[in-house]
């Protein structure tokens, strides 16, 4: 009898460990991938205290930081020297929260409306045009929004003039911009966020509407009580992630698309734009690079770990890790 | 126990990968081989082991180019070279890829001989010279340019000598070979002759100058209505052309912060020879006012005061010639190519002499990688190629009866459809005045040697006494960092007239400056420059 | 795997959806028709501009009426020859492989994750996302993948850049978690069914809309992807048909810039080129493509109302 239960344990215990074993196979083909083209260049990011020099008796990457002199926090410091350092951290932020808020509703709110669609041709077709600007390149954008505000021949430029206006000076003037940058970014991401709360109301049973029918709710009530807890892990993970990218601006957008025009730096200017003028004027220290993207991942680390403590609180299952 | 056995599985694997990557490569690659050239034994196999070579194979990364198929050329390159013991193995970079590939290339120690460099591209030559990734070619301990390379080195004009020289990781010294082209700097009033008879003023009229250009575009205005701009500018240039200044090398890119003033009566020597606070200055200021004006006035296309706009609308003018002044940074024969490309008759009006600054000279050089591993062989081959006719023209030409043909006045016609798929950047290529000149060239020089017209031209052009001077950033890159994002917001608004009030933004700018630390930066680049000339004796 | 069988039937069986009201129904096809409509129109500019004669936009500017017409963007391109078709084959090849590979590879890690019983996960969930977060730059990454993994002039050295992506593992893992009931696993493992075989024969069928997303982005990585091939090839025959374009049009972009350093030959060639036109058409050689696979992915993505008609 002991001998029985000893050998069912056992079987368990190999059980357990083969289940085991197959699902560290499954992982492990990333893992490795993982190590070999992340965790081992890693060893760059030592460079962001140096003052990288190249080895001239026998070049290579790893002599070059060995041989290298360590700096300190010196490699940062260009990010704090300047006198718009306020400036570009209060527009980076704030655009970001700004958008990660209104991209959510809107995206989630698309994704809704499109799934309540009965003709699945139309709902198809509506879905594959929203994806049209996700192709093109941020470069090909601002072409457009030159082809709308350019001061000379711009479509809206003509408009104010037939109407007899004084046409608004648009790459001079910040007033308008973070409205144009709020529109266009919004415009250009919006088909892909919504893809991917599409797919996850698609994903959702159907027996769970069934059921909410069978109980007399009502469209509304279904969205409500069904569709939006279902998509709740997606909206919170997609809000981690991007909580976690809010000291990273899109440097296409900021930079192409207001044309790096001069006098809407105070509205366009952000820690990318600040960061790549820097590095083309001081001829692309690779110390200073690796400093700043260093100085972004970290704080965007520490606001990521905020975001997933609170979301672990109101709802466990939800949060990243 | 388990978590052991999962670390050691983890490892097995990755030792797995290892093994399956490294030796992937041979097998998945379908790179066509490099042709062999005939006369070449030793080309090497990946079966067998190679054969002891006498051969040194040289790689070149070059510039500019725009190659797709250079079989038949290395062929006939190798073949030829071969009898100088060099295998030649070119790295076509181009626009597209060049300033990427090739910093993360030095920064990592890759194993190329030679490197395109200049002042304008990301491998920017003094940064890099002091960062330590080119040889010194005139180490006193040896010294590769007397021992090996004096062919070259003697035909070379002094003034392109002394602009390769600079401060580098081994000292005071020469890090690069200077390429033989188009060297000095001569800023030009670009004028549309046809309009501007047409209007019924010559070129006297513009020869008074900027200030006096307010009656030719007034009366341009009147004639060609509200949308033409007369006055067609590159903000920074149409700077440099008013106040006499140069290019700083060094300096924060794009923006310069910082003024040199030229005597414009005669070049060769500075104003005051102390570099100073550019936007600070009351020359700046008269410069900035008189432009407004003329922007206001509606003289300048206002695409021009928007840096990714300009150029697009510039080309655009020009070649419609829907402009009456431009500025222009001449090059030998320009005024010849605009005439016939635009269809109009262009004349070129200096603001000043030539000269040579160290932008200028440092246009297109040739550096020797820290990281090659033969470094004598590759100053003989850089010594040939620059002085071997046959081996640079069939480099930068490609095939005689192929890729172009000699007509009768030995003049260079290409043969397009070849051409197209080689076409190195031919100014990047060294010593270019042993070329056979194309016959567009020739025609500039009726009846002349084209190259000796050219070379008097650029020796006519004198030196000014900073030339090979650069701004050692390291000190001050902060500041310059800093500096360049307050320039890049004020700097081309104010310097094509684009700004509302001139006044308060110059003065907004003025006070942003100083806040950023320019006093710290022209200290620092005042200081440089006086044990420059000191070491320069 | 009776039961199992019943889980799946039940959870597919057809289903009677009431529609939202009329008003409603209207006001969505406005907002989501408009702003489709929004989105397509610049692309049809995009194609307008593509046609246009480089001396309209000079004089007029962008204009949906251009001045005159004109295919110098396509006789342009066309010098580019068999190696236009030669890169459109690449860029097919490494998009098909690519995702194919990616997406097994992002399946599995993730399944793994949304695994409860897995002893490992959290740590293997901290070990992929991390790396979205910290990285050693260009450089390292160049010469590990260069000179230790020798991706260098071969298909692989694209492919393999982008493998892995862990925001997407994190998707996944999500996506399994709203789809996928956690009974059927167990239910699964009760039937005695291998974990793998779990896997792709009862969690994958119906992790559909998921993974035809993952599949989706991949795919778009792969095929826009210009700047791992600018790293990596150097030799036309494994050139893709974005950095193919890319080169072209930074060299175009270069040359109208720098036409001063580059003397005459250059200078004429930036003049002859029609830039704007060019670029709009390049676009046009990315899009259509791609486009045209959108259908494919979407299939499986938009499903949700006709759950019912697809009957196992």
């Amino acid at each position: 009898m002991l001998d029985v239960l000893a050998a069912k344990k056992t079987g368990n215990k190999w059980a357990k460990r083969k289940k085991t074993l197959l699902l560290i196979s499954m992982v492990a083909p990333g893992a490795i991938w993982l190590i070999l083209l992340r965790y081992l260049p890693m060893i760059g990011i030592v460079v962001a205290f140096q003052k990288y020099k190249i080895y001239s008796k026998a070049p290579s990457l790893l002599n070059n930081i060995i041989h290298s002199q360590f700096n300190g926090l010196g490699n940062f410091k260009f990010l704090f020297k300047t006198t718009d350092s306020l400036k570009m951290i209060r527009n980076t932020l704030l655009y970001n929260i700004c958008w990660i808020i209104l991209m959510l509703v809107v995206a989630v709110t698309f994704a809704i409306m499109i799934n309540e669609i009965t003709q699945k041709l139309v709902a198809k077709t509506y879905q594959t045009l929203m994806f049209f600007p996700y192709f093109l390149s941020w470069v090909v954008v601002s072409y457009f929004v030159l082809a709308f505000l350019d001061p000379t021949s711009g479509l809206l430029t003509n408009l104010q003039k037939s109407l007899g206006q004084v046409p608004t000076r648009w790459y001079n003037d910040p007033k308008p911009w973070p409205f144009i940058l709020t529109i266009t970014n919004l415009w250009k991401g919006l088909g892909y966020s919504s893809i991917l709360y599409l797919a996850t109301i698609t994903g959702i049973s159907a027996s769970q509407y069934e059921a909410a029918s069978i109980d007399g709710a009502s469209k509304w009530q279904q969205v409500i009580h069904v569709t939006l807890p279902h998509l709740r892990p997606m909206i919170l993970l997609l809000f981690i992630i991007s909580i976690g990218k809010v000291f990273n601006a899109d440097f296409g957008l900021f930079y192409t698309v207001p044309m790096d025009s001069g006098p809407l730096y105070p509205v366009t200017q952000v820690i990318d734009t600040y960061v790549y003028r820097a590095l083309m004027a001081t001829g692309g220290d690779v110390g200073m690079s690796t400093a700043a993207s260093l100085f972004q991942n970290a704080v965007g680390f520490l606001f990521l770990m905020g975001a997933n403590q609170i979301v672990k609180k109101i709802d466990e299952e939800s949060s990243l890790f | 126990m388990k978590k052991i056995f999962a670390v050691i599985l983890c490892l097995a694997m990755l030792a797995f990968t290892f093994a399956a990557c490294t030796s992937a490569p041979p097998a998945s690659s379908t790179a066509p081989p490099e042709s062999a050239p005939a006369g070449t034994p030793s080309e090497e196999t990946p079966v067998e082991p190679a054969p002891p070579s006498d051969l040194v194979e040289i790689s070149w990364w070059l510039h500019g180019s725009n190659v797709s198929d250079d079989a038949a050329v290395m062929e006939q390159v190798n073949a030829y070279l071969a009898g100088y013991g060099f295998k030649l193995k070119p790295i076509w970079g181009t626009w597209g890829d060049f300033d990427t590939n090739v910093v993360l290339a030095i920064n990592g120690g890759d194993p190329v001989d030679i490197y395109f460099t200049c002042s304008w591209s990301a491998d920017e030559y003094n940064a890099f010279a002091k960062k330590g990734a080119f040889a010194r070619l005139d180490d006193p301990d040896d010294n590769l340019l007397e021992q090996y390379a004096q062919d070259i080195w003697s035909i070379l004009p002094e003034t392109l000598k002394s602009g390769a020289a600079v401060n580098g990781d081994a000292g005071y010294g020469v890090y690069a070979l200077p390429g033989f082209k188009d060297y000095a700097v001569q800023n030009c009033w670009d004028v549309n002759v046809d309009r501007l008879t047409e209007l019924g003023f010559t070129l006297d009229d513009v020869k008074k100058g900027f200030d006096s250009f307010g009656d030719i575009f007034a009366a341009a205005k009147e004639k060609y209505g509200n949308d033409f701009y007369p006055f067609l500018i590159e903000g920074a240039v149409l700077e440099r052309m008013v106040t006499n200044t140069i290019i700083v090398t060094g300096d924060a890119g794009s923006n310069n912060l910082l003024s040199y003033y030229l005597d414009p009566t005669d070049v060769s020597k500075a104003v005051t020879g102390k570099l100073v606070n550019k936007f600070a200055t009351p020359e700046y200021e008269a410069f900035v006012t008189k432009v407004n004006e003329y922007y206001k006035a509606g003289y300048i296309d206002p695409a021009m005061a928007n840096t990714s706009q300009a150029n697009d609308a510039r080309t655009a003018h020009q070649t419609a010639g829907t402009y009456l002044i431009g500025t222009q940074s001449y090059s030998f024969g320009y005024e010849v190519q605009a005439s016939a490309e635009r269809g109009i008759e262009v004349a070129m009006v200096p603001t000043t002499e030539a000269y040579v600054d160290t932008t200028g000279s440092q246009g297109a050089m040739m550096a020797i990688s820290s990281a090659s591993a033969h470094k004598a062989d590759t100053m003989k081959f850089l010594n040939l190629v620059n002085t071997d006719p046959k081996l640079m023209t069939l480099i930068a030409y490609g095939i005689e009866g192929v890729h172009y043909n000699l007509n009768a006045d030995g003049n260079v016609e290409f043969v397009t459809e070849e051409r197209n798929k080689y076409t190195p950047w031919r100014n990047g290529l060294g010593n270019v005045t042993i070329l056979p000149p194309q016959q567009g060239e020739a025609d500039l020089a009726p009846g002349q040697d084209f190259w000796t017209v050219f070379k008097d031209y650029y020796a006519s052009a004198k030196a000014i006494p900073a030339l090979g001077w650069a701004l050692d950033q390291t000190p001050v890159a902060d500041e310059i960092g800093a500096l360049a994002n307050v320039a890049a917001e004020y700097a081309l608004t104010l310097s094509t007239g684009a700004a509302e009030d001139p006044a308060a933004s110059l003065a907004e700018f003025r006070q942003k400056l100083t806040d950023n630390g320019i006093d710290k930066v022209v200290e620092e680049a005042n200081a440089q420059l006086e044990a420059f000339l000191a070491a320069k004796g | 795997m009776s039961t199992l069988a019943e889980t799946i039937k039940f959870r597919k069986s057809k289903l009677n959806m009431n529609e939202v009201k009329l008003p409603v129904k209207i006001l969505i096809h406005i907002l989501v028709g408009g702003f489709s409509i929004l989105c397509i129109i610049p692309f049809l500019f995009v194609i307008i501009i593509a046609f246009t004669a480089e001396s309209s936009i000079s004089e007029i500017g962008y204009s949906f009426w251009p001045n005159a017409w004109s295919l110098d963007s396509i006789t342009y391109l066309a010098k580019l020859g068999k190696q236009l078709w030669v890169s459109y084959g690449n860029s097919f090849l490494i998009t098909i492989v690519g995702t194919i590979l990616s997406v097994l590879m992002c399946v599995m890690y993730s399944y793994a994750l949304f695994r409860k019983d897995f002893k490992f996960r959290g740590f293997f969930t901290m070990f992929s996302f991390f790396t979205t977060m910290f990285g050693g730059g260009l450089a390292p990454t160049y010469m590990i993948c260069k000179n230790l993994l020798g991706l260098s002039d071969n298909y692989a050295a694209i492919i393999v850049p982008l493998l892995v992506n862990p925001f997407n593992i994190i998707v996944m893992r999500t996506f399994f978690r709203t789809s996928v009931p956690y009974e059927l696993i167990e239910a699964a493992s009760v039937d005695g069914s291998g974990e793998y075989r779990t896997l792709f024969e009862i969690i994958v069928p119906i992790s559909k809309p998921g993974i035809a997303t993952i599949a989706l982005l991949n795919a778009l990585a792969y095929w826009n992807e210009w700047f791992i091939p600018l790293l990596y090839i150097r030799d036309a025959a494994h050139t893709p048909l974005q950095f193919l374009l890319y080169r072209m049009q930074a060299q175009v972009d270069f040359l109208a810039k720098n036409s001063g350093i580059m003397g005459p030959e250059a200078t004429k060639l930036a003049q002859n080129t029609p830039k704007n036109s060019l670029r709009m058409m390049m676009v046009v050689l990315v899009v259509i493509p791609i486009a045209c696979a959108y259908p494919f992915f979407q299939r499986y993505i938009i499903s949700g109302l006709t759950i019912g008609s697809v009957k196992e």
